[in-house]
């Protein structure tokens, strides 16, 4: 009898664990990182009674990303009834692990608020813009931001902000060494031995080449010196003549010491650090730096970022939003066009962008954006004006993590002709 | 004269029955997601993580075939080796010390489990933050107690970097090693110490002949979870320098994290975690059997 009632139990156990590891393997095939598993299921499927439901990852900017979507989806249910909107606020960090994730278990979320998409309109998983975002949200828009979203004359995804670079420079610093503010690769040689002489402890000029945004590095240089990823004809031209001295140029400085101490790890985000401690004179930054530096009590300026072509160029960074083609209803279209609409209204889009130290996107928004902070006026113009990564291009990942390579092979002593005839050779065959 | 069990069905079926539950548990947790890597390794994926169907060894030749494998699994195999050697010699030592009798002796032992307890990625903060270059703490202690008098850069090359991040994992493998070791060294009879001491043995002859054989298989099963923790472990070498520069800190696991999700290689990513498995699998394997072996001569 004892055996028996063993058996039975053995056999509940069983039953119950493979219950539970049912739900399990979903879970496992699906590790969302930060992502609650409610949010996880599909659009299509996902009606809440008779509400449509609307999913989005957004990426998550800084400490109040979070908290300004889940407000802005309390608000935006509130207006529309027969909208059940879900935003899932991930890091930078995990974004793509999460992203990817879904696509592979088919559970891709209707909206998506990344960086990159050129990898997913490659496997036709997008829808074009013009098919989800209202004609009068999509006139809002720089054009100059929505042709970096074009591949085959389509837009594909519509840009949420961007970020300009220029470099920051410490006033008191430069003026106890006695320079001026360089505006030429020449006179930054010279106004960082300057500095160097003036007070050792302190690093002239920050350089950052690491695996977190060493890409930026390169763009700095070889723009500033006429070359650049691509040519004229959209070409990959990594191996140009400007872009091995630009790189030269860079890694010149570091090894007669004129910058922080390694530049393969200190990411920008040391180099802020520095720049606010007061050990660091000069360095390439977004307009986030401007309220870090400020609230550090440093005596700041910003400038064009110095060239050797004889025409500063900005690098702009600029993000998205688009829309995953899950079969969506007519009905559900419209929901997610609601949602899109809602976000680019004009106050709270401007409000968002001033939240997380960035740049509009719409033309409405920089205009609220300059009436709001006077210091904006500058940047939006520096954005205008700014050149951006090729990331329509499919290789664009490979020669990004490329370039990044080639610098620390270069810090390490490698010849950088070499290195970039090398590279241009893999990524354009 | 005690009746021979009656042979049934149910008697053969019963020891299956209850080991069906960690079958189970294995099978979801453990075989299922080899699987899907195995699946993943030999087949086409798309940079959005789209799995396009079976392409043979494709994905195994284009990672063989990099410059950069060579170097990864050369530092991989530098890294497991010095981290788990020199972690079980030290981890050894420090179970011989805790094993005497000495007033506080419960409490270094918990002193010891400290860096076991706390989370890999903060262990790796903070050893980044001691050897930084412009705040460290290494840097201002040294200098408040007047050693130095400007910053010293203690990470110069990327071979200094990868030393840091090999001491940082020895520290934080130490208390395991110790633990297990110590367990063994509780289960000595004290006896043949004292059989030993009569028979006029000195401390290394007793430490040679007693102790070391009788926590031998202690020492094994913590050498071999060690390999495999230590080859495949990510967040000290991601937190310190992310496998930078071009690559000469990175292992194999770092190097398929970063051909994964930041190259959208996943095809790529999952072989270089097939090969991975395969020689653990071989080091394991020879490793478990060969000690064994010796064991039951």
């Amino acid at each position: 009898m004892k055996k028996l009632i063993a058996m039975l139990l053995v056999l509940t156990m069983v039953l119950a664990l493979a219950a539970c590891g049912g739900s399990k393997t979903a879970e496992t095939q699906a590790p969302a990182a930060e992502a609650p598993a409610e949010t996880q299921a599909p659009a299509a499927s996902a009606a809440d009674g008779e509400k449509v439901t609307v999913t989005m990852i957004a990426a998550q900017y800084g400490p109040k990303t979070g908290d300004w979507w889940t407000e802005f989806e309390k608000k935006f249910e509130a207006a529309n009834d027969g909208i059940d909107l879900v935003v899932d606020c991930v890091s930078w960090n995990d974004i793509y692990t999460v992203v990817n994730t879904r696509i592979a278990n088919g559970q891709a979320p209707d909206l998506l608020n990344i960086d990159v998409f050129a990898d997913f309109q490659a496997d036709g998983l997008l829808l074009p813009a013009e098919e989800w975002c209202s004609a009068e949200t999509y006139a809002k828009f720089y054009q100059a931001f929505l042709d970096q979203s074009e591949i085959d004359g389509t837009i594909w995804a519509v840009p949420d902000l961007a970020s300009a670079r220029a470099m920051y420079y410490n006033k008191d610093i430069l003026d106890a060494a006695g320079v001026e503010v360089p505006t030429t690769w020449e006179e930054l040689t010279a106004a960082c031995e300057a500095i160097q002489a003036y007070d050792p402890d302190i690093y002239p000029w920050g350089i950052d080449m690491t695996t977190d945004e060493g890409q930026a590095a390169f763009a700095y240089y070889t723009w500033g010196n006429g070359g650049g990823f691509v040519d004229d004809n959209d070409e990959w031209a990594l191996n140009s003549a400007e872009n091995v001295a630009a790189v030269e140029y860079a890694v010149g400085l570091v090894k007669a010491g004129l910058t922080n101490s390694d530049p393969a790890t200190n990411t920008r985000y040391d180099l802020q650090d520095l720049f606010c401690a007061g050990k660091l004179a000069m360095m390439i930054a977004p307009n986030a730096l401007s309220s870090q530096a400020g609230e550090a009590g440093v005596n700041y300026g910003f400038a064009a970022i110095p060239n050797n072509s004889g025409t500063s160029v900005s690098a702009g960074v600029m993000d998205r939003i688009m829309c995953f083609d899950n079969g969506q209803t007519a009905e559900q279209m419209a929901a997610i066009t609601a949602v899109v609409d809602a976000f680019y209204d004009d106050e709270p889009y401007a409000e968002w962008v001033l939240m997380e130290g960035f740049l509009p996107a719409t033309s409405a928004g920089g205009e609220a954006c300059a009436a709001a902070d006077p210091a904006m006026g500058a940047w939006i113009d520096i954005v205008g004006s700014a050149k951006f990564y090729p990331t329509a291009k499919a290789e664009w990942a490979d020669v990004k993590q490329g370039v990044i390579d080639v610098e620390q092979q270069a810090l390490l002593g490698g010849n950088v002709q070499e290195l970039l005839d090398a590279l241009q050779a893999e990524i354009a065959g | 004269m005690k009746r021979k069990k009656p042979y049934t069905l149910l008697n053969k079926v019963e020891p299956y029955l209850w080991i069906l539950p960690s079958i189970i548990l294995m099978a979801i947790f453990i075989i299922v997601p080899i699987g899907f890597v195995f699946r993943m390794a030999f087949s086409q994926v798309t940079k959005a993580g789209l799995v396009k169907g079976f392409c043979g060894f494709d994905n195994f030749s284009k990672v063989l075939k990099s410059a950069k494998f060579g170097l990864v699994l050369k530092n991989t195999i530098i890294w497991t080796i010095l981290v788990v050697g020199l972690s079980t010699v030290l981890g050894f030592i420090l179970a011989l010390l805790l094993n005497n009798e000495f007033k506080g002796r419960k409490i270094a032992r918990a002193i010891v489990v400290f860096p076991w307890a706390t989370t890999l990625v903060i262990q790796a903060s903070v050893w980044k933050f001691i050897i930084d270059t412009d705040y460290g703490a290494l840097n201002t202690l040294l200098k408040t107690l007047g050693i130095i008098e400007r910053n010293v850069n203690w990470t110069p090359a990327p071979e200094a970097f990868f030393a840091w991040e090999i001491a940082c994992g020895i520290f934080v493998t130490i208390p395991f090693v110790c633990f297990t070791a110590l367990s063994g060294l509780q289960s000595i009879d004290a006896s043949y110490y004292e059989a030993a001491t009569v028979d006029g043995a000195n401390y290394w002859q007793k430490l040679g002949h007693i102790t070391l054989p009788l926590v031998k298989p202690s020492l094994t099963v913590a050498t071999v979870l060690n390999i495999i923790y230590v080859f495949n472990s990510f967040p000290i070498v991601w937190t310190i320098t992310k496998g930078d520069p071009a690559s000469r800190t990175d292992t194999l696991v770092t190097y398929l994290y970063k051909l994964a999700f930041y190259n959208g290689k996943q095809g790529e990513a999952a072989a270089v975690s097939v090969i991975g498995f395969l020689i653990l699998l071989v080091c394991a394997s020879i490793y478990m059997v060969s000690t064994l072996k010796k064991g039951d001569e």
